[in-house]
């Protein structure tokens, strides 16, 4: 039953739509005339409402999980401590709301995650021009956000589909939004891709709720996870119908977080799109997407799990999961290897990023729950750093792209004479996607791998080893041109405040993080206690 | 109750719909026809979910929840598919899908 004080453990969602409706609804009270100025008044105003209300949703986030603060229970009452007692009382743990969105420690880490990059994306999008209706563009960003929240707690399989939709028909959007032929044509492709993946998606979990119906005979009815689970362990490994069911399922969600061989769509759609919907969609729509299939296989099907382990007998999900991994690592980093073009040189990074995050699902053809637990916080600690680190990447193209007025490799020609600070920090973004010490992504693959060796499945690491070796060539390749390459022409890069500022944070964030690896990790470590499990 | 249609027919009704479905939107070169398989695919769920449900459990009402759920999402995708289509149809002169092949690589 949905009780009235459920309400304050989805106030982040509730207040995402009160955001998003006010975004759309100043646009009206704007001057609403077509001239120049005008439009950058309109365009302005959206965008800083939009940051500033993003900005204060995260911190509110933040208070609410109590991660850096949680109120003792015997603090004295006044007004400032009774305002935060009732923020924190829908803070994570307990129950799953009406069986069907869990409110637990991986929501919130992963709502802080969601709602960060949108921040980063929105003040990014300070200084670009949407075309006509700005405040749309901004509002689609943030119903996007309200849908990845939901995809992250999401334990039933209507809501499950529900996200999934919420989520991907605002980015289908954003994608095509300037309505040019390489801009309309990333939109519809990504649009097709993703009905017909949502669609296999739904076949998948018609199939799951029938085996359910079927197996519980009529007495009773279930499609949330845990229930699933439970009738998946009495029927065992063998049977065919839900075996096809848990493959449609993981085939559907694969073309959302973009792993071969459902990554066709990807590299058209990262270079179509702006550059700051790349970001988002290569970032936030991913993490939620690893989230939600995460949580879909370890809840509803951990006696499927398999093994994943050399020459034992394959099965179960975690052969499947090792299998992706295998021919995304090697597809993602070999085809970024001839790009001309550095938005679709990094498409294929992330693909192949995608791989790395997939060994920490391999973890669970481990029988040991230490093991699975190793493999859980590894997943989400690799999704934090990989988030902030592509946000800082693709941005620092966008400012490239908005000055130059191209995104090829050649573009970048000597960027640390024309700018040096924003060489710099993409160079650390860079840097931070190959892996290397002592930044963010060096401690977050050092982890995947470790978890992956533990669970037996040490071939896989090797393979993954050389395939990182292999890709510090494209990495570097973006480097040389950065700094060794002469540049076409001494004329400075122009980069506005805005977009500065939030590759800034990421790279900060990414330093940070590498440094002291322990300030995220003590809290991701709270992420065992998934609920359901 | 006496079913005269045993509920193996009507999945295999489902499933052959859906084939059908995938098949028009690998194969079909105009976008409209592509929608239209996807929207076939949508549909054989449709079919599935309720057949569960009147066969299975009819006390429950889930299957027919979800059902109206996946008809008003597929309305929502077909309204952004279609002005997206108009939006390829104004930049390109056209809405086939072989001749819109500006990003490859």
């Amino acid at each position: 039953m949905f009780q009235i004080t459920d309400i304050p453990r989805i106030l982040p969602e509730i207040l995402l739509l009160v955001l998003a409706l006010l975004v759309l609804g100043s646009d009206i009270f704007e001057r609403w005339s077509y001239t120049a100025a005008s439009r950058l008044e309109r365009v302005r105003a959206s965008a800083q409402l939009s940051t500033i209300g993003l900005g204060l949703i995260f911190l509110i986030t933040l208070v609410q999980s109590g991660y850096l603060y949680t109120l003792p229970v015997d603090a004295p009452s006044n007004f400032l401590t009774n305002i935060l007692r009732n923020l924190q009382a829908g803070g994570p743990g307990q129950g799953v709301i009406t069986g069907s969105f869990a409110t637990d420690d991986l929501t919130m880490i992963a709502r802080l995650t969601l709602i960060g990059a949108a921040f980063l994306t929105s003040m990014l999008c300070l200084d670009y021009h949407p075309a006509s209706n700005p405040a749309e563009f901004y509002a689609l960003i943030i119903f996007s956000t309200i849908g990845m929240c939901l995809l992250a707690g999401a334990t039933e399989l209507v809501m499950i589909f529900l996200a999934v939709e919420m989520t991907s028909i605002p980015l289908y959007i954003l994608a095509g939004y300037f309505g040019d032929k390489r801009s309309s044509e990333a939109g519809i492709k990504y649009f097709l891709f993703g009905a017909m993946s949502s669609a296999v998606m739904l076949y998948g979990m018609s199939l799951a709720y029938g085996f359910a119906a079927n197996a519980l005979g009529g007495n009773s009815t279930a499609n949330d996870l845990t229930q699933l689970s439970k009738i998946a362990e009495l029927a065992g490994e063998g049977n065919s119908l839900l075996t096809l069911s848990m493959v449609m399922l993981i085939a559907g969600i694969g073309y959302k977080i973009a792993v071969v061989p459902f990554h066709g769509w990807s590299p058209d759609v990262y270079e179509g799109a702006p550059t700051p919907v790349t970001a988002f969609i290569s970032t936030a729509s991913k993490a939620a997407g690893f989230l939600v299939l995460f949580r879909l296989l370890t809840v509803a099907f951990p006696s499927l799990s398999g093994s994943a382990v050399f020459g034992e007998d394959l099965g179960g999900w975690t052969s499947i999961m090792a299998f992706l991994a295998l021919l995304t690592l090697i597809v993602g980093n070999l085809a970024a290897l001839p790009q001309q073009n550095a938005k679709r040189m990094l498409a294929y990074s992330s693909i192949a990023q995608a791989g790395f995050v997939l060994l920490g699902l391999v973890a669970w053809a481990s029988p040991q729950q230490f093991d699975r637990d190793q493999g859980t916080i590894a997943l989400v600690y690799y999704l934090v750093v990989y988030t902030l680190t592509n946000i800082g990447a693709f941005g620092g193209l966008a400012i490239v792209g908005m000055a130059v007025g191209g995104d090829d490799v050649r573009d970048l020609n000597g960027l640390a004479q024309r700018n040096l600070p924003l060489a710099v920090l993409l160079a650390v973004s860079v840097l931070s996607l190959a892996g290397i010490p002592p930044l963010a992504g060096f401690f977050a693959k050092f982890y995947v791998f470790m978890v992956g060796w533990q669970s037996g499945a040490w071939w896989l690491v090797i393979i993954a080893l050389i395939t990182t070796i292999i890709s510090l060539y494209y990495y570097l390749r973006l480097l040389r041109a950065m700094f060794i390459e002469a540049p076409v022409s001494m004329e400075p890069v122009h980069a506005p405040v805005g977009m500065m500022t939030a590759v800034g944070v990421s790279v900060l964030g990414v330093l940070v993080i590498g440094i002291f690896p322990n300030l995220v990790l003590g809290i991701i470590n709270r992420v065992q206690m998934v609920a359901g499990l | 109750m006496t079913r005269a249609i045993p509920l193996e027919a009507v999945l295999v009704v489902a499933a052959a719909l859906f084939c059908i479905g995938l098949f028009g939107a690998l194969s079909r070169r105009n976008l409209i026809g592509v929608l239209m398989g996807i929207e076939l695919m949508l549909n054989s769920v449709n079919i599935n979910l309720v057949a569960f449900w009147r066969y299975l459990e009819p006390r429950f009402i889930t299957g027919p929840t979800f059902v109206i759920f996946v008809i008003t999402v597929a309305a929502a995708e077909a309204a952004v598919g279609l002005a997206m289509i108009i939006t390829i149809y104004r930049s390109w002169n056209t809405i086939n899908a072989d001749s819109v092949d500006s990003l490859k690589g």
